[in-house]
């Protein structure tokens, strides 16, 4: 089966070594240039939300295989306070006011998958997949 | 990414490579709107151009080539930034569509017919700042004999004045066929839209009731800029002014009614803020600057008068208004 | 545009300076600071409005909602320093009967609503 790395993100530092994870695997994967750049993008939006918003957390990347389809599935989690207003989160314009850089709506579009769970208090889980076309 | 544009674009660029000329950027340029159409984001285009500059220079420098993964990174949120831009676009027309049928339904809803009374003649303008009105104009024939009238001022303007409007509306309609004198519409009203109304909102309302029999006509106030009474014998304007709260305050406003008796040719003038607060580079408006634009028209019909003074108001102020501009102008005849 | 909102004292009677513009921008924020004023059964407040110049339909807005709020708690709103203008704006708007306003001494000068 598939090898799933995981990265803790407790310091900003730890951003970077996700995002170098991400970039490795997406290249192994079979990923060009630019959806590499956009894969370790996604890893780094979600990676520095943890960092801001729950102090800490972490980042699985998981390379998988559906029939012919090849893609990668990064989870990051974190019991940090959950999101109360999921739907705000999710609108566009709501980031680039609120500072979050790229932000969830970004992140859900330079992949191909994207879900979220999350409840108040108790924490986030968000995954978010790539498929090579 | 499609792969014909890219082809096209490695031949256009080998084309100015070659040339370096006006004409190949020319091309380059209208070619770059195929980009857009085709959705392709920045960061596609500079991997196409590096894959293009690669086949294109055998002995490209590698630092040269690498740059451009750099290039590729940095756009990423730029590409990101314009599909915010574009969704944000798309969801603005949504809005505006949506505004727009509020507009509509808020014509269709303010739709009052100037009614007919005998020997008074009756002309108004309610014109909103923005897209929607927070002033409100509502006539009612009671009778052939009495004319009902009401003037109102939500307060804000917009979209959520004129929701409260059709609160006032519909309070105002129920009230139909019960012959109600001033204060008491008042009072109903202020009942009615205090138990709705959130703690900042108010309204404004001015009501008036002319009966032709007596040629009188009663009016009471909540908290609305008084009406002008113009009598045309004495030559001299005075305020018809009445007691009692905003509508939305307190519960038990009590409204106080007064009374006026009309001659031939006097006229009473029932405004909203948009007109006795017109502002002008200078400031505001004097009243006395509207008592004299009166003045030169007190001959005209009440809807001549009425239009004078909105073109007249409307050009001090460079044709802006800065305030939904309400004004209804009653006039005694034979 | 501009709006400060100063504690003058803080005794048995709450006192506060308003300074600047009250319109459609700035009367989100004096209704946000006028929130922060924790309310205490039967308290009295005083809110100075001297240096006031300019007042829109949406600032009487923000004086009429913590009007309510202090009288659900049994308290009392005084409004002072206002100009003529401005007294003339609560006097028509009926809110004068409801709330203690006060002019400001020799309030002739020509400012606005």
């Amino acid at each position: 089966m598939n090898h799933r790395s995981s990265i803790e993100i407790n310091t900003e530092w730890d951003i970077v070594a996700a995002r170098q994870l991400g970039r490795n695997e997406a290249k192994s994967t079979g990923f060009g240039t630019v959806d590499q750049a956009r894969i370790t993008t996604a890893i780094s939006e979600l990676a520095r939300n943890i960092y801001l918003y729950a102090g800490k957390g972490k980042i699985e990347i998981e390379p998988v295989r559906v029939g012919t389809r090849a893609g990668l599935i990064i989870t990051a989690s974190d019991e940090g306070p959950g999101i109360a207003d999921l739907q705000k989160v999710m609108e566009d314009g709501f980031t680039t006011s609120g500072g979050l850089g790229a932000g969830m709506p970004g992140v859900k579009r330079l992949m191909d998958d994207f879900r979220v769970e999350t409840e108040v208090g108790v924490g986030t889980t968000i995954t978010a997949t790539k498929w090579l076309h | 990414m499609p792969q014909e544009a890219g082809e096209q674009y490695k031949q256009m660029l080998k084309n100015f490579l070659h040339s370096q000329g006006e004409k190949d950027l020319y091309l380059g340029q209208q070619f770059s709107r195929s980009f857009i159409d085709k959705n392709i984001a920045p960061e596609d285009v500079i991997s196409i151009h590096k894959n293009s500059i690669e086949e294109l220079i055998k002995d490209l420098p590698s630092d040269v080539s690498v740059s451009f993964d750099f290039l590729i990174e940095m756009m990423i949120h730029y590409g990101l930034a314009l599909q915010e831009h574009q969704s944000l676009i798309r969801k603005q027309e949504a809005i505006q569509m949506e505004m727009d049928i509020a507009v509509r339904m808020q014509n269709t809803l303010l739709q009052t017919a100037t009614p007919e009374a005998k020997g008074l003649d009756i002309g108004w303008i309610s014109k909103p700042a923005k897209q929607m009105n927070g002033d409100y104009v509502y006539f009612l024939n009671e009778t052939s004999n009495e004319v009902c009238m009401a003037v109102a001022d939500i307060i804000g303007k917009g979209m959520s004045a004129a929701m409260h409007m059709s609160m006032v509306k519909f309070g105002m309609d129920s009230l139909r066929y019960e012959k109600r004198d001033p204060s008491e519409v008042l009072s109903f009203i202020n009942k009615m839209i205090e138990q709705s109304i959130s703690d900042s909102m108010f309204i404004s309302m001015f009501y008036g009731k002319y009966h032709a029999d007596t040629a009188t006509f009663r009016y009471s106030s909540a908290g609305h800029e008084p009406a002008l009474f113009y009598s045309a014998a004495e030559k001299k304007f005075s305020l018809l002014e009445s007691k009692g709260l905003l509508l939305g305050v307190k519960e038990e406003a009590v409204y106080e009614e007064r009374g006026v008796q009309l001659e031939e040719d006097d006229f009473i003038v029932i405004m909203t803020d948009g007109v006795s607060e017109t502002r002008t580079e200078e400031g505001f408006i004097e009243m006395d600057v509207i008592e004299d634009l009166l003045l030169d028209v007190k001959t005209e019909n009440a809807q001549a008068m009425v239009d004078y003074l909105f073109n007249e108001l409307s050009k001090m102020q460079d044709y802006k208004l800065r305030d939904d501009f309400t004004l209804v102008i009653l006039k005694k005849t034979k | 545009m501009n709006l400060q909102v100063e504690q003058v004292d803080k005794d048995l009677v709450h006192n506060f300076k308003i300074i600047g513009e009250i319109d459609i921008y700035t009367a989100p924020k004096l209704k946000e600071r006028l929130a922060q004023i924790e309310q205490a059964e039967g308290m009295d407040v005083e809110l100075d409005l001297s240096e006031v110049n300019y007042m829109d339909s949406t600032g009487l807005g923000v004086f009429v909602g913590f009007y309510k709020e202090i009288t659900a708690h049994n308290g009392k709103l005084v409004i002072k320093g206002l100009n003529q203008r401005l007294y003339r704006l609560f006097e028509i708007t009926g809110l004068s009967d409801i709330m203690q306003i006060e002019q400001v001494e020799g309030g002739e000068h020509d400012a606005s609503i």
